[in-house]
C-alpha cells in the first residue's frame, strides 16, 4: 500500500513538473491578414525558422480572412493575440486610444528599434510620445510603363502638365488608354489618385501644411488638384472612362497593362509584384518612374510615405516581453527580410530597416533602383504623404468615398473639400490626427 | 408539483429555449444598439452620452436622406415588377400539367443559391471587357458597352433586377400553394358562365388568395427595409451613392468610419419604420381584412 502510494506520489509529482511553465514553452500567437499565395512563405521565413531556432518559445502565425473585425472584436473581450496587425496608423490610433495596445517604448529602449527603422516609418507608430507601432510594409506611388512601346512610339517621360497631357492624348490617339485601373473590390483605391493629384499639383508643402492645420484643405491649391483629376477622369485617363475604371479590378487592369490596353498603371510600389509576373510571358519590356510633377513648369519628382500595415502587442498580452522579442527577431535579420519581400517581388512584407545597396544582392535592378532612389530621395527630405497613412479616420474615408460625389458632378470640388476641412477640423477638435513629422 | 406540469405552462417550457437564445443574440442587442445611438461610441474606446445629437446629424446627412429615397424606390420595384412576374409565373403554372414540377424548380432555383453567387454571375455578365456588353459592342450594339452596375442612372435598378431575378421564385411557389388551396367548383361555374382567363383570375384566383398575397406584400415592404447583400457585393453603394440603401450606409458609418453611435441611430429609425409597418398591417387585421 505504502510503495502504490510512493509511485502514485512521484507520478503525480513528475506529471505536474512536466506540465508546469518551467518545462512548457511560451506560445505566442500572431494575428496576420490572410493571403493564399504569401501564407506558405510567411510560415516558412518567419514562424519555421524561429521556431527551429528556439526550444522554449512557440511563435504562432494565424492567418485570418477580415483579420481588422476579428481582432477588434477579440480586443474588446479583452482577448485576441499576442501580436496583431493593422491596416494603417488611423487604425492603430483608434485601438491606442481606447487601451487597446501595449506601449512599445520600453521595447525601443531595449531593442534600440529606432536606430533600425527608417526614420518617418518609427514616426508613423508614435502616439501621444510612445512607440506602439511597429510598421509592417512601406511603399509609395509611382508609375510603371511599357518601355518597349513608348520606344515604339518615341514617347518619352513626361516631366510636367503639359508633357503628361500630350502623351495621354498620343497614347489615346493609338487606341490604348494612358493608364490602367480600376477600383472594383477595393473602392478606397480613389484616394491613390486623389493622392497622387494633390502631392503633385499642390505639392507635398502645401500638404504638410493643411496635414499640421497651418492651411485649409479648401484653399486653391488643393481646388486646382481635385479639378485637374476630375478632368483627367472625364477624359477617360483611367481604364477609358469612369464606368470603366469603377468596374474594373485588380487582374482587369494588371491585364490591361500587360497586354498593351493601355501604356501605363499609375499603382504603388506593390504592382511590383503583378507587373514582373504579367510580362514575365511577353516580349515587351516594363520599367517605371515616380510620378511627374503635374505642374506647368514641373520640379523635381518626390515620393509619397505609406505605410502598408502595422504590427502591433496586446496590451492584454500577458507574454509581451517575449513577443517583443520575437518583433525584435524579425527585424534584426535584415537579410531574412529581404528574402520574404523578395518573394513577393518587394510588393509586401517590406519592413522600412535602414537597407544598404549591398543588401539587395541579385534583386532586379528596377526595384532595386526604387528602394535606392526611395531612400536617398526621402533621406533628403523630398516626399509627399499618401492619405492612408497621414489622414485621421474620419477626413482619411471621405477622400475616396465621396470623391465619386465630385467625378459624378453631384457637388463641386469646392464643396467637397468644404466638407472635408469640416471632417478635419472635428478630428482635430477630438486629437484624432495622426504625427505628421517635421519637415 | 402538479402545477409545474400543467397544460399551461408546457408550452411556455418549449417556448423558453428560443426565447432565450431571441433574448441573447436580438432583444439584448438591440436594446444596446438604442442605448448606443444616444452615444459618440466608435467601436473601440470611451463611451460619451451626446443625447438625440446622431438623430439630429441624420437629419442633415445627404447620403442618409438619398439612402431612404433609395429604399422607397427598392420597395416600389420590389412590389411592382417581382410581383407582377411572379404571379403570372404562377399562374401560367397552375395551367400546364407536364413537368410543372420542373419549372417550379427552375424557377426556384437562385433563390436557394448565396447572393455571392447570384450577384457574381450578374457582375461577369455586365463586365466590360469579359461580359455579355463587350460581347455586344463588338458587333455594333453598344447599349450595354458600360456595366450598369457601374453607372450612375442605372444602378440601383441593377442591383435590385439582380436581386429580384433570385426572389421572384419564391413568390411563385408561396403563389401556388394559394392558387392550388383554390375551390376548383369556383372555375368550372366561371367556365359554364363562360368567363375568359383574365375574368377568373380578376374575380376568382385573386380574391382567393388574397390573405397570401397580403403576407407577400408585408414581408416584402419589411423586407426591403434591411436590403444590404446585392448592393454590398454589386455597387458598395456607389457610384456617388447611386445605389447606397440604408442598411449599406449604416455598414459605411459603423465599420468604414467607425461612428458606431451614429450607426445605431439609422438602426433605431429602422427598427422604428418596421414597426410602424408591422402596426399597419396588425391595424388591417383587426379591421377585418384576411392576413
Amino acid at each position: 500500500m505504502t510503495k502504490s502510494f510512493k509511485i502514485l506520489l512521484s507520478v503525480s509529482f513528475s506529471a505536474f513538473l512536466f506540465c508546469s511553465p518551467v518545462f512548457s514553452k511560451t506560445v505566442i500567437t500572431w494575428w496576420a491578414e490572410g493571403s493564399a499565395v504569401r501564407d506558405p512563405d510567411v510560415i516558412d521565413i518567419i514562424e519555421n525558422r524561429f521556431n527551429a531556432e528556439h526550444s522554449d518559445i512557440e511563435l504562432d502565425i494565424v492567418f485570418k480572412e477580415e483579420v481588422t473585425e476579428t481582432t477588434r472584436t477579440a480586443l474588446l473581450s479583452g482577448t485576441g493575440p499576442d501580436i496583431f496587425e493593422s491596416p494603417g496608423p488611423s487604425y492603430i490610433k483608434m485601438l491606442q486610444d481606447a487601451g487597446f495596445v501595449q506601449s512599445l517604448d520600453k521595447y525601443d529602449k531595449q531593442y534600440g528599434w529606432k536606430d533600425k527603422l527608417l526614420p518617418w516609418a518609427y514616426n508613423s507608430g508614435m502616439f501621444d510620445g510612445e512607440f506602439y507601432a511597429f510598421p509592417k510594409n512601406y511603399e509609395s506611388m509611382i508609375y510603371f510603363y511599357n518601355k518597349t512601346l513608348f520606344e515604339e512610339n518615341g514617347w518619352s517621360l513626361p516631366t510636367n502638365l503639359t508633357e503628361y497631357e500630350a502623351l495621354a492624348e498620343a497614347i489615346q490617339a493609338k487606341g490604348m488608354y494612358p493608364f490602367a485601373y480600376g477600383a472594383q473590390g477595393w473602392q478606397p483605391t480613389h484616394e491613390h489618385l486623389a493622392g497622387n493629384y494633390i502631392n503633385t499639383v499642390a505639392g507635398p508643402d502645401n500638404m504638410y501644411k493643411a496635414l499640421i492645420g497651418e492651411k485649409k484643405w479648401t484653399d486653391p491649391e488643393f481646388v486646382a488638384s481635385l479639378k485637374l483629376l476630375k478632368k483627367h477622369m472625364d477624359a477617360g485617363y483611367w481604364s477609358g472612362s469612369l464606368e470603366n475604371y469603377y468596374a474594373l479590378g485588380w487582374d482587369d487592369f494588371n491585364g490591361q497593362f500587360a497586354n498593351r490596353d493601355s501604356a501605363m498603371m499609375m499603382i504603388g510600389s506593390w504592382g511590383f509584384n503583378p507587373t514582373v509576373s504579367g510580362f514575365a510571358d511577353k516580349t515587351d519590356e516594363w520599367d517605371w518612374a515616380p510620378l511627374p510633377m503635374l505642374t506647368p513648369e514641373g520640379g523635381t519628382p518626390n515620393y509619397q510615405l505609406a505605410i502598408g500595415s502595422t504590427i502591433s502587442i496586446n496590451a492584454a498580452s500577458e507574454n509581451a516581453d517575449t513577443a517583443a522579442y520575437i518583433l525584435d527577431w524579425v527585424i534584426s535579420n535584415r537579410e531574412q527580410v529581404l528574402e520574404l519581400t523578395g518573394r513577393f517581388n518587394f510588393g509586401a512584407w517590406l519592413l522600412p530597416l535602414k537597407y544598404q545597396e549591398a543588401d539587395f544582392g541579385d534583386v532586379d535592378p528596377r526595384i532595386k533602383r526604387f528602394l535606392m532612389d526611395f531612400a536617398k530621395t526621402t533621406g533628403e527630405g523630398n516626399y509627399g504623404y499618401t492619405t492612408w497613412s497621414f489622414f485621421a479616420a474620419d477626413p482619411g474615408v471621405h477622400i475616396w468615398k465621396d470623391m465619386e460625389v465630385v467625378w459624378a458632378n453631384d457637388i463641386t470640388v469646392e464643396e467637397f473639400l468644404e466638407d472635408h476641412q469640416k471632417l478635419w477640423d472635428k478630428a482635430r477638435k477630438k486629437n484624432n490626427t495622426l504625427p505628421i513629422g517635421d519637415r | 408539483m402538479k402545477f409545474l406540469f400543467s397544460s399551461k405552462l408546457i408550452a411556455w417550457y418549449f417556448i423558453m429555449p428560443v426565447f432565450a437564445i431571441h433574448l441573447l443574440v436580438v432583444a439584448l442587442p438591440s436594446l444596446s444598439s438604442l442605448a448606443l445611438s444616444l452615444t459618440d461610441w466608435n467601436g473601440f474606446g470611451k463611451i460619451n452620452y451626446i443625447g438625440f445629437e446622431n438623430f439630429t446629424e441624420l437629419f442633415d446627412d445627404r447620403v442618409f436622406k438619398k439612402a431612404v429615397k433609395h429604399n422607397l424606390i427598392w420597395t416600389a420595384f420590389f412590389l411592382t415588377v417581382p410581383i407582377a412576374v411572379a404571379m403570372l409565373g404562377a399562374y401560367l403554372l397552375t395551367g400546364i400539367k407536364r413537368f410543372q414540377l420542373f419549372y417550379r424548380l427552375v424557377f426556384f432555383f437562385p433563390y436557394i443559391l448565396a447572393s455571392i453567387v447570384n450577384a457574381l454571375v450578374w457582375k461577369y455578365l455586365f463586365h466590360p471587357i469579359h461580359g455579355l456588353g463587350a460581347w455586344m459592342n463588338e458587333r455594333g450594339i453598344d447599349f450595354l458597352a458600360s456595366s450598369p452596375f457601374t453607372t450612375k442612372g442605372t444602378s440601383l435598378y441593377a442591383v435590385a433586377f439582380v436581386d429580384a431575378w433570385h426572389f421572384w421564385g419564391f413568390l411563385v411557389v408561396i403563389y401556388i400553394t394559394g392558387m392550388y388551396q383554390v375551390d376548383n367548383s369556383l372555375y368550372e361555374a366561371a367556365d359554364i358562365e363562360g368567363a375568359t382567363k383574365w375574368q377568373k383570375f380578376r374575380f376568382i384566383t385573386l380574391p382567393m388568395i388574397r390573405p397570401i398575397f397580403i403576407f407577400s406584400l408585408m414581408i416584402i415592404i419589411i423586407w426591403s427595409i434591411p436590403a444590404f447583400d446585392y448592393v454590398y457585393i454589386l455597387t458598395q453603394g456607389g457610384p456617388a451613392y447611386s445605389s447606397e440603401v440604408i442598411a449599406n450606409h449604416l455598414y459605411s458609418k459603423a465599420f468604414d468610419r467607425f461612428e458606431v453611435g451614429y450607426a445605431s441611430a439609422i438602426g433605431v429609425m429602422m427598427f422604428v419604420y418596421v414597426f410602424f409597418v408591422v402596426g399597419f398591417f396588425g391595424l388591417l387585421r383587426k379591421i377585418g381584412w384576411e392576413i
